[in-house]
């Protein structure tokens, strides 16, 4: 192979010539976010005409709506207006016409200051910080309309809101909440991190990546239209025939909610291939920091478990608009069948949620106490013990249903079973508390508010494996609490611990410590004086989302909604302090302030375009601490031929070709 | 190293990190091929799934009433039929690629093109005549809902195909059957090579399916 | 009890010969306030854990979260122990800047963790399934063809959901359908759940039953009341606007205060009954319409059977 050497910048996949740069167009006409809402409009418009077109002759069931179809079309074509409106569809485009297309990393106006946060940015980075504002937004919406939930809740029968009006927020809070949340941690930290983490200058599919993240305010846009078509009566599950049987608002429902599952598989795709194809020379899989490990778990549920959540919803909208009776029991459907499909779903998705928090207080803990990481491959065994059960457990969300009795005690055991690799993961913290030197900064706090709440979440989850148990338990505000404590307690928090640890990486500036600590103590204890008595007030028979219930709770109600107001406003002190540091106060972090071995913090906050001036080489794990001769976690200035070494003579796709 | 000509040492570690690089992204291709089709795998199992359960439940005797006029069957077949002869001639015409002849892939892929869009033609003619109420039965409904799906994915699936052909042409024959003077151009030509083998996989996967959904949905309902 | 105290041994282990002996402290931190909280539950709170012993099926309940409680309290307890001690004692003191030592796993604990754990799930399990078993079906809805049953004739009560109420109808009685849940004490009844329109769930808490009512399936659930008194129905699936307002009040009496009840109800809704569609285990619902226009026309009025009564709220 006697070829000649040329030092040419390889150029992004697809393989075409590097074209010549774009002839620069005036900035209103250059893809953004303003010609994204412009091709939305457009979209929407059409769809819906189109949609009273099609639907003007077109047969109709008893009792259905007939002004579905439109309402579908247009916000589907609205999507697609949205993401044409970015530019999605241009390096496609230019392939199927078989011009060049260009390197987008050498695109002169992608670094442009701030407007590149309104892009479709194919850097990883970007994308990442979009993730991470677009989350905290979400959440926070998502929030408010918790607080207003527990404002009707104050008292059990005079209304603030009328029964409608209550439907509508509990429907916007849960799936909001539900599916925007998968994102939480693979969208901002995953993409970001995990990158930099194994060694990598780039992403597998940094265009699929930034396509997962402008799906996701497209997804919100529409669920949160869904209050200006009445809401939906039918909570985040959607259960089959209420949910066909809803007004217009379940539309934007189905059509948000299968967005959304589109948006985790695209993320979770591209997380994979960059996991396993573009580690740096040296990071084996026994190398890999746990996080990477959680989010590997976490995006193979994404990508195995959201098409089922895509069919289920598409069986929603066809059966609401070209009228299908995949749910209609009397026309040779059944109701179940949407129980079936969702619950598959649904029940690694609480996974989806849980992973990525077990993940971060993983990463963290090492760095606080001091030590190596206890049991390394026992956490990534706990991890992928839990990503293959969570496939197995789904019926039992179905205990009381009448579906399967037989297959009950199956269900049970599985149940119970996925509480072994959930335990590793606290027998992985514990073993590396002993003899510890524990830092009580900030992100090690959220870490361990998340071990607390995930513990009495996750005790609380095997009351509910058990039948009997359960039938007291199912549908009360004890399954509420339970899943609150595990997401709002596990995730959350896990999230908060990432975000003050991981923000001064991700941004070069330092998060206030002080009022992180406010921030803390505040969101802990008022985390657990809101969910805590939630156990007895379900125990004590009250179901959930309604907005009546027997007055002699009124009392522990009431010190429940005004809990879940000052853990409100603990999350406003979080996003004051979130502002003020990174916007007024700016105070510049360098270096390491954690003095972690983590790859992520061997180069700059924030780290250089292309993150490593060189590819780097691992040379040990990622948790040495204790070890005084351990070598450097990698070189990030290899000598010449050693990166090489790692590729050549090893098979390749190509050699198959 | 050692059982390769390259001479590794003497690499720019410009030319080493690219040359990483592009190894890591025909291994992408490879991986993420295999990873859609688990992907896809899962979605379509949401219609199978649908299909088995209502068909094993028959709720009201309306999985599929007597009453129920089927699907053409001349029709399915044509697509389920075109399907196949399309992944064929494309399985058949890569192994055409692979021993360096570039201009019969390129006549046989626009014939695998064109039969998969008849495919996609054909099915939505079928879609918008069809000789049921989409609501009449169980069987209508998974019938009414699975293809749509299909129908979609099969038509992007051909717009890859489309976007293989119009890669494929700035290529020199002569490059797939020597390594190209450069490294540029022999990454080219390797990720062209590693995309078309990702390709064939996929389309082939999609075939099984199609002659899957076939046996449900015009055999054995 | 057992099998939590055993769980003590692991955190002893890696535990280095000089210094204080940390595992050995934790135990003995943990041991009485396991016991203790082990002590409380089973002896103060279990006999007021919800939810009650009024039937088989609630009681069972109860034994069944106060045993998983027993066996809880020591897992979280031990837990909370070692956090709370490491965070004390092995917290980072003034200037020491020094890493901690570098122990990357012991296999001893990690295969006796495992073990542990495994022990209490696999327990657990075959607990759960016993209980499901001895309660026959534990209360909880069985489908169309239930798998455990009591023996004898159980008395046959079909609960009706729709939106946004519960009837009732008693098919050994003649089928009359009442909005009144009356059942005898000492007696096993079989409850057949159904719905008319979205799924409801019916959730008798006093009686520790829930069967998810769905539209076309007839959901059976089991249980045995034991003591008279009230208990409250409420709807614990989300099923529309009024979900909130879903609930009503049942009353268990005695075995002749029942046949007294059932017998003068019987003759009292004979004309509603006559209206009604035949006993069935499920019901057509487009056939509502034809039923109300039917009691409009009898001039049958008040709740008695009625499907949609006029002063309910319109569909959402």
């Amino acid at each position: 192979m006697a070829i000649d050497i040329q030092p040419e910048k390889v150029k992004g996949p697809g393989g075409r010539e590097p074209g010549a740069s774009r002839p620069a167009r005036p900035w209103w006409l250059r893809p953004a976010i303003h010609t994204a809402v412009a091709g939305a409009v457009i979209g929407y418009v059409v769809g819906h005409w189109l949609g009273n077109f099609l639907g003007s002759n077109y047969q109709q069931l008893p009792l259905s709506d007939s002004s579905d179809l439109p309402i579908v079309l247009g916000y589907l074509l609205a999507v697609v207006g949205w993401i044409a409106g970015l530019g999605v569809f241009n390096d496609p485009l230019r392939q199927m016409t078989g011009r060049p297309v260009p390197v987008e990393e050498e695109d002169a106006s992608a670094a442009a200051g701030l407007a590149r946060y309104f892009r479709y940015s194919l850097d990883h980075k970007v994308v990442g910080i979009q993730y991470l504002v677009g989350m905290i937004i979400y959440f926070c919406t998502a929030g408010l309309f918790a607080m207003a939930i527990r404002a009707e809740l104050l008292s059990p029968a005079y209304h603030i809101f009328s029964s409608s009006t209550y439907v509508e927020l509990v429907g916007e809070h849960g799936t909001m909440m539900m599916m925007l949340m998968s994102s939480l941690v693979v969208g901002p930290f995953g993409n970001y991190l995990v990158p930099i983490m194994i060694g990598s200058k780039r992403v597998a599919f940094p265009r699929i990546e930034a396509l997962s993240f402008w799906l996701t305010p497209a997804a919100f846009l529409i669920l949160f239209s869904s209050l200006m078509l009445g809401g939906f009566p039918f909570g985040w599950t959607g259960y089959a025939p209420l949910s066909i049987q809803a007004t217009q608002g379940a539309d934007s429902y189905a059509v948000a909610f299968g967005l959304m599952g589109i948006s985790i598989i695209l993320a979770g795709f591209n997380i994979i291939v960059t996991v396993i194809c573009y580690r740096a020379p040296g990071m084996r899989w026994s190398r890999l920091p746990m996080f990477v490990w959680s989010m590997l778990a976490t995006s193979v549920l994404m990508v195995l478990a959201a098409p089922v959540l895509v069919g289920g919803m598409y069986m929603i909208i066809t059966d609401r608009t070209v009228q299908t009776a995949f749910f209609a029991d009397q026309l040779g459907g059944s109701s179940y069948l949407y129980q079936n499909l969702f619950w598959f779903f649904g029940h690694p998705e609480v996974y989806i949620l849980a992973l990525p928090g077990f993940g971060i207080v993983s990463e963290i803990i090492p760095v606080f106490c001091r030590k190596p990481l206890f049991g390394y491959k026992t956490a990534a065994a706990g991890m992928i013990g839990v990503t293959v059960l969570s496939f197995f457990v789904w019926q039992h969300h179905l205990f009381d249903s009448g579906l399967n009795p037989d297959m009950r005690p199956l269900f049970m055991l599985t149940t119970e079973l996925i509480s072994i690799p959930t335990g590793l993961i606290y027998l992985v913290a514990m073993g590396t508390f002993w003899k510890a030197k524990i830092r009580f900064t900030v992100p090690m706090l959220f870490a361990l508010g998340m071990y607390f709440n995930f513990l009495i979440g996750g005790i609380s989850g095997v009351f509910l494996s058990d039948v009997p148990a359960d039938t007291t338990e199912h549908g009360s505000f004890f399954v509420m609490a339970h899943f609150h404590y595990t997401i709002m307690g596990g995730l959350i928090f896990a999230f908060m611990a990432g975000v003050y640890y991981w923000l001064p990486k991700m941004m070069g500036i330092k998060l206030n410590q002080t009022i992180g600590k406010i921030h803390f103590w505040t969101m802990f204890i008022f985390f657990n004086s809101t969910f805590l008595p939630l156990f007895a007030v379900g125990l004590a028979g009250q179901p959930r989302r309604v907005f009546e219930y027997a007055s002699n709770l009124q009392t522990i109600n009431d010190w429940v909604s005004i809990s879940a107001f000052c853990l409100g406003g603990s999350i406003l002190i979080f996003v004051i302090n979130f502002v003020w540091s990174t916007v007024i106060a700016r105070e510049r972090e360098e270096g390491n302030p954690w003095q972690s071995r983590g790859l992520e913090w061997q180069v700059a906050s924030p780290p250089p375009p292309g993150n490593f001036a060189r590819i780097p080489v691992v040379l040990s794990g990622p948790y040495e601490y204790g070890t005084p001769g351990a070598p450097p976690v990698a070189d990030l200035n290899p000598p010449a031929g050693v990166v090489a070494a790692a590729f050549t003579g090893a098979p390749t796709a190509a050699a198959e070709a | 190293m050692t059982q390769t000509s390259a001479e590794p040492a003497g690499l720019s570690p410009e030319a080493e990190e690219a040359g990483f690089y592009h190894e890591a992204a025909l291994n992408a291709t490879w991986t993420g091929a295999r990873l859609a089709m688990g992907a896809l795998s899962f979605g379509f199992g949401a219609f199978v799934f649908a299909y088995f359960y209502l068909r094993s439940l028959n709720s009201h005797g309306r999985w599929y009433p007597s009453t129920l006029t089927g699907p053409h069957l001349w029709a399915g077949t044509l697509i389920m039929g075109l399907i196949v002869v399309s992944a064929a001639v494309q399985t058949a015409v890569l192994q055409r690629i692979k021993a360096g002849h570039k201009t019969a892939w390129q006549r046989g892929a626009l014939v695998a093109l064109v039969l998969g869009l008849a495919a996609v033609g054909l099915q939505i003619w079928e879609l918008l005549n069809l000789p049921f109420f989409p609501g009449a039965a169980g069987f209508a409904s998974v019938f009414t809902g699975f293809y749509p799906v299909y129908l979609v994915i099969a038509l992007m699936a051909m717009i890859w195909l489309e976007m293989l052909i119009m890669r494929c042409r700035p290529i020199a024959e002569i490059s797939f059957v020597e390594q190209p003077p450069t490294f540029v151009e022999a990454f080219a030509v390797q990720r062209f090579q590693a995309a078309l083998s990702a390709f064939t996989v996929v389309w082939n996967y999609l075939a099984a399916t199609a002659v899957v959904a076939w046996v449900l949905f015009y055999l054995v309902h | 009890m057992s099998a939590a105290a055993d769980a003590a041994p692991p955190p002893a282990a890696p535990a280095a010969p000089a210094g204080p002996n940390h595992g050995l402290r934790i135990f003995l931190l943990w041991l009485p306030l396991a016991v203790i909280a082990d002590l409380v539950i089973w002896i103060v709170w279990g006999p007021h854990l919800p939810p009650g012993t009024m039937s088989s099926s609630a009681a069972n309940q109860q034994f069944d979260i106060k045993v998983m409680a027993v066996l809880a309290a020591p897992v979280m307890i031990f837990v909370l122990t070692y956090f709370g001690y490491a965070l004390i004692v092995w917290r980072q003191r003034d200037g020491d800047t020094e890493d901690g030592p570098a122990l990357h796993g012991n296999s001893r604990v990690q295969a006796s963790w495992i073990t542990i754990t495994s022990v209490i799930v696999l327990f657990l399990a075959v607990f759960g399934t016993v209980e499901l078993k001895i309660a026959n079906g534990a209360g909880a809805g069985e489908g169309p063809s239930p798998i455990w049953k009591p023996g004898g004739a159980p008395l046959q009560v079909q609960v009706i959901g729709q939106q946004w109420k519960f009837t009732y109808r008693y098919p050994q009685f003649g089928g009359f359908e009442t909005t009144q849940l009356v059942l005898p004490e000492g007696q096993w009844v079989a409850f057949h759940v159904t719905s008319l329109d979205v799924i409801h769930s019916f959730w008798a808490y006093q009686l520790g039953v829930k069967a998810d009512a769905n539209p076309g399936v007839d959901n059976v659930a089991y249980t045995k009341p034991e003591h008279t008194g009230g208990f409250v129905v409420r709807c614990s699936e989300l099923c529309g606007l009024w979900h909130g307002a879903m609930f009503d009040y049942g009353r268990v009496v005695s075995m002749s205060a029942f046949r007294t009840w059932a017998a003068s109800t019987r003759v009292q809704l004979a004309a509603v009954t006559r209206i009604l569609p035949p006993y069935a285990t499920t019901y057509d619902p487009t056939v509502v319409p034809q039923i109300n226009k039917a009691m409009a026309k009898a001039g049958i009025g008040g709740a008695n059977g009625y499907y949609y009564p006029p002063q309910d709220p319109v569909q959402p």
